[in-house]
């Protein structure tokens, strides 16, 4: 049964589920779900029980059939606890074997032109994007998102569009304006990239980086 | 005039950085395996408990998880983050365990044996052995349950997702979520019945 296969959805009836009339002030019992002396509905019970902070409910607290019906999980309860803190289980070899395979998938994305005079060298867009991203992230309080690369005019121009996640704990022009310097020098420096544009937007926003001075450090 | 502005920090790496979620999978979808190898770290245990608890064995467990993520890999570019990366995730590898357990053989009837049914690994000797006899039972009913009701009680009361989470793993409402976890209680309350 795969849930995305809608001819194969666990055994429920149509509509099992819908709003249905019933006591316990108007809300619509469960299949199954029980009325208790006090009025209340078992299923609504057991999960104020479970999800909200004890003793928020002074009804819950005093009613006896309430508590009743909460102490009759208990068992149940306890289980699930141990079943919560079993052995846990390693990562290491699995996550080995998974970034293996990944690392055998090779994407290349486009081929680039490097600034050469006679044009026969290109580089990947995906191996270009990473170390661009990297020269943004050594920007404290910035974070790469997304990094492409384009061919702009006929030549070897290329123009580089990055999307950026800053910290606001420093001024966000300047921190761009670190990113942009960064990204251009180690596309023609280290790439040695013919770079047109560095087109920079910040899309997201990330919490300060505890582990630096506020503003990001020197720059 | 270009500056060389490289911050005078140590780069910390990509795991040291507490990065949102969402960041690293953006980064992924364009072929990062760093952001993704954090994702892996992030979310693996997880995972494995969840797949442990559906198919009741720790190699299929592993195989499950394997599976599911290098399937992500394959489809972050397609992904269109409407939902959150670990709903996500969570969804393929639900799926994943849907699949598997479907290709098994079928269980026997439960009054042909005299034991609960022996198709899961949760019933071999040695685990039970670890177990007390509480939350073997607690397996026991699990494995006999519903499979909707079962997997909305695992994401519910092991791994501790939302009714929000689990529905968009399940893509079903949150009613439906509350009720089969309703139902999932009832049933599992009468089967630990005997260890009150």
């Amino acid at each position: 049964m795969a849930l995305d296969d809608p001819h194969a959805r666990p055994t429920e009836p149509p509509g099992a589920d819908g709003p249905r009339t019933g006591p316990a002030a108007g809300i619509p019992p469960f299949p199954g779900d029980e009325v208790l002396p006090c009025g209340r509905l078992l299923s609504r019970v057991w999960e104020q029980a479970l999800d909200a902070a004890p003793a928020t409910d002074p009804h819950t607290v005093s009613c006896p059939h309430c508590r009743e019906a909460v102490e009759g999980l208990a068992t149940l309860n306890a289980a699930a606890r141990a079943l919560r803190a079993e052995a846990p289980v390693g990562l290491h070899a699995l996550a080995d074997r998974v970034m293996n395979i990944v690392s055998a998938e090779v994407r290349l994305g486009r081929l680039l032109p490097l600034a050469d005079p006679v044009r026969d060298l290109r580089i990947s867009e995906n191996a270009a994007a990473k170390v661009l991203r990297q020269a943004a992230d050594t920007v404290p309080g910035a974070t790469a998102a997304t990094c492409r690369l384009l061919p702009e005019g006929d030549g070897t121009g290329v123009r580089v569009t990055m999307t950026l996640a800053a910290a606001l704990d420093g001024p966000l022009p300047d921190r761009v304006h670190q990113v942009r310097r960064s990204v251009f020098h180690s596309a023609v420096q280290d790439l040695g990239l013919d770079v047109t544009a560095v087109d920079i937007t910040v899309v997201d926003l990330l919490e300060p980086d505890p582990l630096l001075p506020p503003g990001g450090g020197p720059s | 005039m270009i500056e060389h502005v490289a911050s005078s920090s140590p780069d910390r790496g990509l795991l040291g950085r507490d990065l949102p979620d969402r960041l690293l999978a953006v980064r992924a979808a364009e072929g990062d395996e760093d952001s993704f190898a954090v994702l892996v770290q992030r979310h693996g245990r997880s995972l494995l408990a969840l797949a442990r608890c559906m198919l009741g064995n720790p190699q299929d467990a592993e195989d499950a998880v394997q599976d599911a993520f290098v399937s992500a890999w394959r489809r972050l570019p397609e992904y269109r983050h409407s939902a959150e990366f670990r709903t996500w995730i969570y969804r393929i590898t639900v799926n994943r365990c849907l699949t598997m357990r479907r290709r098994r053989p079928p269980p026997l009837p439960l009054d042909a044996v005299g034991e609960p049914a022996a198709e899961d690994a949760w019933s071999q000797p040695a685990r039970s052995a670890e177990h007390d006899a509480a939350t073997t039972a607690l397996s026991h009913a699990l494995a006999e349950m519903d499979a909707g009701q079962r997997l909305c009680w695992i994401l519910r009361e092991v791994q501790g997702l939302s009714y929000k989470e689990i529905a968009h793993v399940t893509r079903t409402s949150e009613q439906t979520v509350r009720g089969r976890l309703f139902r999932a209680r009832r049933s599992l309350q009468e089967a630990m019945d005997p260890w009150r």
